[in-house]
């Protein structure tokens, strides 16, 4: 084999960059070239064990692997954040293992793996976005057998999915469901989203970024080319909403981002705040406050008004 | 035969196995992702008789054991079949409904096209990947490309493509989710074809 380490001098580090050996890449890279080919569809691959437990993202982890190259910039992100456990040794993990730069800023990031949410700030077409997916199967909950949900795929045998939604409505009067909620990609595959809100669904739509899904556990691929038609399900009287909040970021004061409730104290008060830290410190930055910000009036755009 | 006397006939692979492989993958991924877009290949590599240089870049960031190469007779040459036995340890096959790789050039009877794998209704990615060496790709209003990865449309220009080429796309296009993806290699460039793309000829 060691005819196969091409330059002796970087050859042995260079073989591992990314902690995955070369062979290994390689089947995840056929796996994503096929996902991106058939958008929305499953593709299986003989995933590989991480040196980190499943719930941790190791499909993420291992799609990030196979992608990632030594120009990257890395952010990772567990909810909107990106000082979490979680994806902090996920980012220390490809520092060490294929020494690439990291970052919190969205806009200077060139790969994010994300668990929950996507960022606020609009992805451009010279990014990619890679999810760690728990359950990548939109059916499994109807039907738990793997042969029947290839074929409920394979003949778009889709309508107990929406004898579900309807339920839904039937008990509370909307679609409960709020994350992971399924959408139909290029009017072919029903997909699941993996663990975001359904407030994220629409930025999946026609997203100029390049949209990568791995699932560990469960061994699969998927993935959404950029611009590609991502709608999810509803129904004519009952249109898909996202969810709205009365309250605006106590921090940043922003109206349009998901918003996360942080309880204060015992008394029962609490405030909202961006669950997209990075896009809520930019609006901090940029003067941008909210009710609950501790010094303002401050920023020059306050000031400003202030003197009007 | 000694492991010397073998490797002192052969080219060279990627200088850098891991960093090259990776260059030439986010190029295909690019490409697939973006259909009708041209790409430059990153990596120069040594290129043996009957292929050209990105051909067999892809070949060497993609190929291994797992998958089986098919080359039409123009480009079934020592050299190549050689060159990729030993670098990606890849069977080579002349039965081209086996190939998870079929390698043509644009001038080639292109009549096999029709029996390469199209996968199935559940796991249409166990397709071929159609890898047409041409002379030259261009922007130029030949081709109208829509569909997944295309903001509005591309236009794309495969020198020489024949008519017949057309007719089996649109029947693979139809065959959906089924179908094979094609790669255009040109001794410089990449474009490719996703079984997603609709192809308008202008
Ligand atoms: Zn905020």
């Amino acid at each position: 084999m060691e005819q196969l380490a091409n330059n002796p001098a970087d050859g042995a580090t260079a073989y591992n960059f990314a902690y995955l050996d070369e062979q290994t890449k390689r089947m995840i890279r056929r796996a994503l070239l096929k996902a991106v080919a058939i958008p929305g569809y499953q593709v299986p691959f003989a995933g590989r064990e991480m040196p980190m437990p499943y719930g941790w993202g190791t499909g993420g982890v291992q799609v990030t692997a196979a992608v990632i190259g030594p120009n990257d910039t890395l952010k990772v992100i567990d909810q909107g954040a990106d000082d979490t456990t979680n994806a902090v040794s996920i980012r220390q993990f490809f520092a060490k293992t294929a020494n690439v730069a990291t970052t919190e800023k969205t806009a200077e990031a060139s790969i994010i793996q994300t668990r929950h949410r996507i960022p606020e700030k609009e992805l451009r077409e010279d990014q990619v976005l890679v999810y760690q997916v728990p359950i990548p199967e939109p059916l499994r909950f109807l039907e738990p057998r793997e042969t029947e949900t290839r074929k409920m795929h394979a003949l778009e045998e889709y309508g107990l999915m929406h004898v579900k939604l309807y339920e839904d409505i039937a008990r509370h009067g909307h679609i409960a469901t709020t994350y992971a909620y399924p959408v139909m990609v290029d009017d072919r595959y029903v997909m699941d989203p993996s663990p975001t809100p359904k407030f994220d669904n629409p930025k999946m739509n026609n997203m100029a970024a390049l949209q990568l899904f791995g699932a560990g556990r469960e061994k699969r691929i998927y993935a959404l080319p950029p611009y590609t038609k991502v709608k999810s399900l509803d129904f004519e009287d009952h249109p898909f909403e996202v969810q709205t909040w009365k309250d605006e970021c106590g921090m940043c004061g922003a109206h349009d981002s998901y918003l996360d409730e942080v309880i204060l104290d015992d008394q029962g008060n609490r405030m909202f705040v961006c669950s997209d830290t990075d896009y809520c410190a930019e609006r901090q930055e940029a003067g941008h406050r909210g009710p609950q910000h501790h010094d303002q009036p401050l920023g020059n755009a306050s000031r400003e008004k202030a003197a009007e | 035969m000694t492991l010397q006397s073998q490797t002192s006939e052969l080219l060279p692979g990627f200088d850098h196995a891991a960093f090259d492989s990776n260059a030439v993958f986010r190029v295909l991924l690019d490409a697939l992702s973006r259909p009708g877009r041209i790409y430059d290949v990153p990596v120069s590599v040594a290129t043996p008789d009957g292929l050209n240089a990105t051909t067999t870049a892809t070949l060497l960031a993609m190929a291994d054991m797992d998958t089986t190469i098919w080359l039409s007779p123009t480009c079934v040459t020592k050299a190549a079949t050689d060159h990729l036995k030993f670098h990606c340890g890849c069977p080579i096959s002349d039965d081209v409904a086996k190939a998870d790789f079929a390698v043509a050039r644009i001038d080639d009877d292109l009549s096999f096209i029709t029996h390469l794998s199209v996968g199935n209704a559940e796991y249409p990615d166990q397709s071929a990947t159609l890898i047409l060496m041409v002379d030259e790709i261009s922007n130029a209003p030949a081709m109208k490309l829509t569909g997944p990865g295309i903001k509005d449309s591309h236009d794309l220009d495969i020198k020489k493509l024949p008519a017949s080429f057309h007719a089996w796309r649109a029947e693979n296009h139809h065959m959906f989710p089924c179908g094979v993806d094609v790669i255009f290699a040109s001794p410089t460039k990449i474009a490719a074809l996703s079984r997603t793309t609709r192809i308008e000829v202008i």
